[in-house]
């Protein structure tokens, strides 16, 4: 094999992956339909609260609905890790002050829209929730309530 | 050294300059964030515009970046990345919308810290902490979020944090519980563990 073409071959199994939008890369947009559980992006990315798995599902669910009125931005996390945020939800922009984003929080979802990648990260402009399970994701027995004062103590 | 060999270590190295992580820029010089102790926490200061994400990503324009009911972003400098900004300074689960309104399609620079794995997500988020226009001596803290939903909330009046006293939220912690699984749940959980 000539050297130049096995350079090639090189570089082509050592080079990593170029996911879209790594370097400022222009968005693409593409109508999608992902199922996932709806989250509370802050917490979960940050771990300021504890690992992931403790900051969904009923554990975190008061606290979801904090981050969702306080204007964190609300993600829907699929089954393989990927966080899509959510720029729209049917229709209405994410800090309308209604309770259409409140009514999903830590649900189990099925959304369809337009799904936009830029620099590494997913955006979806929920079209439509095509499906709500509800909370499937029951976890406060094995976290708790995340943070630990979401639910108020009894006076006594 | 074989020949193959030698190839696969040259390619390896080429192939290093362009991987999204090999150069990943150190915003961190000059910057006055305080730390948090997050996930893949680094100090950022960097100076971009501030922009309606999805304007941005669509084409779709409102006035004034939603004037308040979408989230914004920073097209940064240096790369070109758009970073998408999570939270302001402060400590009670507050977006950062109202602190970075005001700076609608303008250029700032911009103090805080990127948190994420980038390896795993392909991108960092930001908690912008303060801000000011570009050019001017001047930060402000991100901090007004708590001002804003006053001015939003006016019946919400009593004591105790904002989080408690939202009809929003209590709305839905009336109809669903903490737990999101009903009143019945809840008082199985506190009778357990309170």
């Amino acid at each position: 094999m000539k050297p130049h073409r096995k350079f090639a071959i090189a570089m082509f199994l050592a080079a990593p992956s170029f996911g879209p939008g790594t370097v400022a890369a222009a968005p693409t947009a593409e109508t999608i339909e992902i199922e996932g559980e709806v989250i509370d992006t802050w917490c979960y990315l940050s771990g300021v609260m504890g690992g992931p798995e403790s900051v969904t599902g009923t554990a975190h669910h008061t606290c979801a609905l904090w981050c969702a009125a306080g204007g964190i931005p609300v993600g829907v996390l699929a089954e393989d890790g990927t966080i899509y945020m959510v720029l729209k939800l049917a229709g209405e922009d994410p800090l309308a002050q209604t309770d259409t984003i409140m009514e999903i929080q830590s649900d189990q979802i099925t959304a369809k829209g337009m799904h936009y990648v830029r620099d590494g990260v997913n955006y979806l402009v929920v079209e439509q929730v095509v499906a709500n399970d509800g909370i499937t994701n029951r976890n406060h027995n094995d976290f708790g309530v995340v943070p630990d004062f979401a639910i108020p103590k009894k006076k006594n | 050294m074989k020949s193959s060999l030698k190839t696969l270590i040259i390619a390896g190295i080429v192939s290093s300059f362009f991987s999204p992580f090999a150069n990943a820029t150190d915003f961190s010089e000059g910057s006055k964030a305080k730390k948090w102790g997050l996930t893949a926490e680094e100090k950022a200061l960097f100076s971009g515009k501030v922009v309606d994400v999805l304007c941005e990503l669509s084409g779709d324009c409102p006035d004034n970046c939603g004037d308040g009911l979408r989230h914004l972003g920073i097209v940064r400098d240096a790369d070109g990345k758009l970073i998408s900004v999570l939270k302001n300074s402060q400590a009670a689960f507050n977006g950062v919308t109202d602190d970075l309104l005001p700076y609608c399609n303008k250029q700032v620079d911009v103090d805080g810290v990127l948190i994420g794995n980038e390896e795993e997500l392909n991108a960092k988020f930001f908690m912008v902490q303060r801000i000011r226009q570009d050019g001017r001596p001047k930060w402000n803290k991100t901090r007004e979020w708590t001002k804003a939903w006053k001015k939003r909330n006016p019946d919400s009046v009593g004591k105790g944090p904002w989080f408690r006293r939202d009809k929003r939220i209590a709305k839905q912690i009336e109809l669903e519980g903490y737990l999101g699984l009903g009143k019945v749940e809840d008082e199985k959980y506190i009778a357990e563990n309170q």
